[in-house]
């Protein structure tokens, strides 16, 4: 029965290429290095779905944020769990990005032909950043708060257009309402939007190109 | 030892693959689905008393309304609401208490004293002096409240 309904999709969508292509291709002999891509795509998706399941309580303004977030973490429940997942994986996510860039470095895989997906990777890691500067000021206690303070006085350092970088991230030149918002949306929309984007390009090119192999000393 | 050789390395790896990711997957779903359902699953906080003011004030056989101030804790929020309750006697003695929400579909009720029965203006509903349906959509009589009166006050139990 599943295999007559797998068969029947098959004809239409000719989904075993496509799994074929993504599961069975071929790699060179490589190491267990080479899995810290896929680490960082799995917790990566723990990100999207504890994500997902935090905006069902939490609520992004000042009268709320704080109080929203200390009801997940301590009324609802597995709260603490679904919380501490995002906490703990946001941490993990920036730690497994930079792993994996650094293998890349050391074994050159960023030459030619995958100087593309090595500029989508720099894209990932920089959004990476953006996701944990904006998701740091959500929980809106004092940590946060400071933090974004200085974090965006030090954005104001750029010489000539730095005030106006700050007011921008700000939304305005005081830490506000304003500013918790905006930090939500692009939290939840901006970023999530632009990561799938490069994420799929990232993948499409690594399973067209293929990987590298560990470099050769007679190479 | 025939179904150990059909087991080969590779189709050894490819179920063990696949029970990792069922476990995995169910690791999510299972706290997902509780995290999700767990507030709707909470009953209402534990019941207490309510005073609703003086016995003196019900009139023989008419129903009449009390209001009372109650602290409700929704999610993260504590709210002020209003418990509006109808007292009845025919003695002045034993008290029925009535909640004002329509059996039907939530609206309120009113005591409409010249027509001696209640009216649900929504969908045309009305209950007679006991609070039982006289005619209209509603399933069943109004909600009562356990009531006492103690040293000429009416209490509700609610919450």
């Amino acid at each position: 029965m599943a295999s007559r309904l797998a068969n029947w999709l098959d004809e239409r969508l000719a989904w075993r290429q496509v799994w074929d292509a993504i599961f069975l291709r071929k790699v060179p002999k490589i190491n267990w290095l080479f899995t810290l891509g896929s680490a960082t795509l799995f917790v990566g998706v723990n990100q999207a779905v504890t994500g997902i399941l935090l905006t069902l309580y939490y609520v992004p303004t000042p009268d709320h944020a704080y109080n929203s977030v200390q009801y997940i973490t301590t009324e609802v429940t597995a709260g603490w769990l679904i919380r501490g997942l995002h906490h703990w994986g946001a941490s993990a996510l920036v730690v497994l990005t930079v792993l994996h860039m650094l293998r890349v470095i050391f074994h050159g895989a960023y030459k030619y032909p995958r100087e593309v997906t090595w500029w989508t990777g720099v894209g990932l890691l920089l959004i990476v950043i953006g996701f944990g500067f904006t998701g740091y000021l959500l929980p809106w206690d004092q940590k946060a708060y400071w933090a974004t303070t200085v974090g965006t006085r030090i954005a104001e350092v750029t010489p000539v257009i730095g005030n106006w970088i700050l007011r921008i991230m700000r939304g305005g030149e005081e830490l506000s309402a304003v500013t918790l918002a905006r930090f939500f949306g692009v939290h939840i929309w901006v970023l999530p939007a632009t990561v799938l984007l490069l994420v799929g390009a990232h993948l499409y090119l690594i399973i067209h190109i293929g990987i590298s192999a560990v470099p050769k000393r007679e190479e | 030892m025939e179904e150990s050789q059909d087991i080969n390395r590779r189709s050894f790896m490819s179920i063990a693959t696949w029970a990792i990711g069922a476990l995995i997957s169910a690791a999510f779903a299972i706290p997902g689905v509780a995290y999700i359902i767990g507030p709707a699953l909470r009953g209402r906080e534990a019941q207490e008393w309510i005073r609703l003011g003086s016995t003196s004030k019900v009139e023989l056989n008419v129903p009449t309304l009390f209001k009372a101030r109650i602290q409700r804790k929704t999610g993260w929020i504590v709210n002020e609401e209003e418990l509006a309750v109808y007292v009845r006697t025919d003695n002045g003695r034993d008290f029925v208490a009535m909640s004002n929400i329509c059996t039907h579909l939530g609206c309120r009720v009113r005591w409409i004293s010249d027509q001696d029965h209640f009216f649900c203006p929504c969908h045309n509903a009305v209950f007679d002096t006991e609070g039982n349906v006289a005619s209209g959509p509603p399933p069943r009589a109004l909600d009562r409240f356990e009531v006492k009166a103690e040293d000429g006050q009416l209490y509700v139990l609610g919450g």
